[in-house]
């Protein structure tokens, strides 16, 4: 999602591309409104929001059959890692964890692409400090958490407690694998 | 908050002096180009892994969250010594000062979670606790300081990272809550005072120059996209794809154009017969700080802007931009309510702001 760069207020649903020689020198993204005023686009009813961030994820809006009930689009399954419906995040735009990257990746993609025009990292990263702390993998945390909820609701105490210290190291970035030998 | 008061900060009428009202270092008005860049913002946005994101987030997790950052937060080592105000008691008025120094989003202000923030006592670092990242690290520099604010917030980052497992990937960078600020999770921001460009009508062009290349321009106070006091802040939309030094580049090419932009049209408008019109606008603004009884902020921010603009052109002698930069912060609501120890309704403001910036800018009652 793109604020107008014009206005600041909307949210950009049209990029205004800056074409010399066949290549783009630079693109503008701006909101319907605005548009209009650039003369850039011919008027139009403006859109609902949702309808707009679903113009901006592109194609996978719930399509409707005969009888006008919703029917669902190939991708419907929630994120295991929170539990964040698909449609929570078309409507709010935000990701839930970090597993939500992968798994609405799909609807994702396309949208970095529009908001950076990029879909790559190139900046710094922890593995590229000097003193680099060790590697997480945030799906072991939120394994080692959800086994560590299983436990208490089950009354395995013991379980519990060594499961908590797990985490504990895990999330100081300590490596969980020696501990589980323990 | 810097709530040391001087020694000869009382005020004989008993109420608080504005020496208990001295802002952040960055609005200190010195540094690099500060006639015209007023800061420099650098800001990061990360999260913790391990813990879902702030949609996802019940309350029982986010105060597990708080808890393991405030205590992170507390071991010694940081290359900055900070303080960690738990927002949780903080009234509303107060968190509106936090606002009002930049030091808390208006979004963590109003929020309901439990959140906090961590800063240090010249406010040139500020780290918001539960906002819609995990983290919201900021640095703050007086003037146009982005190699410093940088090299600051760097070795801040470093630190942190080394104690807080952070949430990343190799293919998108650092993971964050809005897809807008995935990747370096950078936002570099510097505050400009462009009057020159508003009053001969040329700052659309020059914001335009800033959008052209994916930057955002807004204004620094007021709502929307209307700037009060031809103060404006120009920042990078574009987080992923792009490293920090290309994102550096960007803000700087834009803000250096326009720097140089201000400047000759701050040099016509003091040539020839504009020079008149320049200093009766000046004089006007000054005048109406003098005398005026009632000032509301549109009129305030506009009149200080014109000081300022007058201070740095030489055209008006005996008041420093620390001042203004200071009556600026005072002038807003939340800052004068604190200052005239008083809940006020609009009116009362207007009153009591017209009658703290004759004070405090030394003019005759």
């Amino acid at each position: 999602m793109q604020y107008c760069t014009a206005c600041q207020k909307a949210i950009a649903t049209i990029v205004v591309m800056d074409l010399s020689e066949g290549s783009v020198t630079g693109s503008q993204h701006v909101c319907a409104e605005c548009a209009e005023l650039l003369g850039v686009a011919p008027a139009k009813p403006p859109k609902l929001p949702s309808a707009m961030l679903e113009d901006l994820l592109g194609g996978f809006k719930p399509q409707k059959d005969s009888k006008g009930h919703s029917r669902e689009t190939p991708q419907t399954e929630c994120c295991p890692g929170c539990g964040m419906a698909p449609a929570v995040f078309r409507a709010k735009g935000r990701l839930g964890c970090p597993r939500c990257y992968t798994t609405f990746r799909t609807d994702l993609m396309p949208l970095l692409q529009r908001i950076h025009e990029s879909q790559m990292h190139t900046g710094r990263l922890p593995s590229t400090m000097s003193q680099a702390p060790a590697p997480i993998d945030p799906q072991d945390l939120s394994d080692l958490r959800q086994k560590l909820e299983d436990a208490v609701r089950g009354e395995r105490y013991e379980e519990a407690a060594e499961l908590r210290d797990q985490l504990r190291r895990a999330e100081l970035g300590e490596a969980a694998e020696g501990e589980e030998s323990n | 908050m810097q709530k040391s008061r001087s020694d000869d900060g009382e005020d004989p009428r008993g109420g608080p002096s504005h020496r208990d009202f001295q802002p952040g270092a960055w609005l200190a008005g010195t540094g690099p180009e500060s006639d015209i860049a007023i800061c420099t913002r650098v800001r990061l946005a990360r999260n913790l892994a391990g813990f879902p994101f702030a949609p996802s987030l019940d309350d029982t997790e986010s105060e597990r969250l708080y808890a393991f950052i405030t205590d992170r937060l507390a071991q010694p080592g940081l290359p900055v010594r900070l303080n960690v105000l738990d927002l949780e008691p903080v009234d509303e008025l107060e968190r509106s000062m936090l606002v009002e120094r930049h030091l808390i989003s208006r979004e963590l202000a109003s929020s309901t979670r439990h959140t906090g923030v961590a800063y240090d006592s010249r406010e040139s670092v500020a780290i918001m606790i539960n906002e819609e990242d995990h983290l919201r690290i900021q640095v703050f520099s007086s003037g146009l300081q982005p190699d410093e604010a940088w090299a600051r917030m760097e070795s801040l980052d470093d630190t942190l990272m080394q104690r807080l497992p952070m949430a990343w990937s190799e293919e998108f960078g650092f993971l964050t809550s809005c897809p807008t600020n995935t990747g370096t999770g950078l936002r570099l921001s510097v505050m400009l005072h462009l009057p020159g460009l508003v009053w001969s009508e040329e700052i659309d062009k020059a914001t335009n120059v800033a959008q052209k290349i994916s930057l955002a321009v807004r204004g620094l106070y007021g709502e929307g996209s209307r700037a009060l006091g031809d103060f404006y802040q120009v920042s990078n939309q574009i987080t992923l794809g792009r490293d920090e030094s290309e994102i550096q580049g960007d803000v700087m090419l834009a803000v250096g154009r326009i720097l140089q932009w201000e400047r000759e049209v701050r040099e016509a408008l003091l040539r020839g017969a504009a020079r008149v019109k320049t200093l009766d606008r000046v004089h006007r603004a000054l005048g109406t700080l003098e005398r005026a009884q009632i000032l509301t902020s549109e009129e305030a921010l506009g009149c200080l802007s014109a000081l300022r603009f007058g201070i740095h052109t030489q055209l008006v002698e005996g008041f420093t931009a620390g001042a203004v930069n200071q009556a600026l912060l005072l002038s807003q609501p939340a800052h004068l309510q604190r200052y005239t120890r008083q809940t006020l309704t609009p009116e009362e403001r207007d009153q009591r702001r017209a009658q703290m910036l004759r004070e405090l800018l030394g003019c005759t009652p």
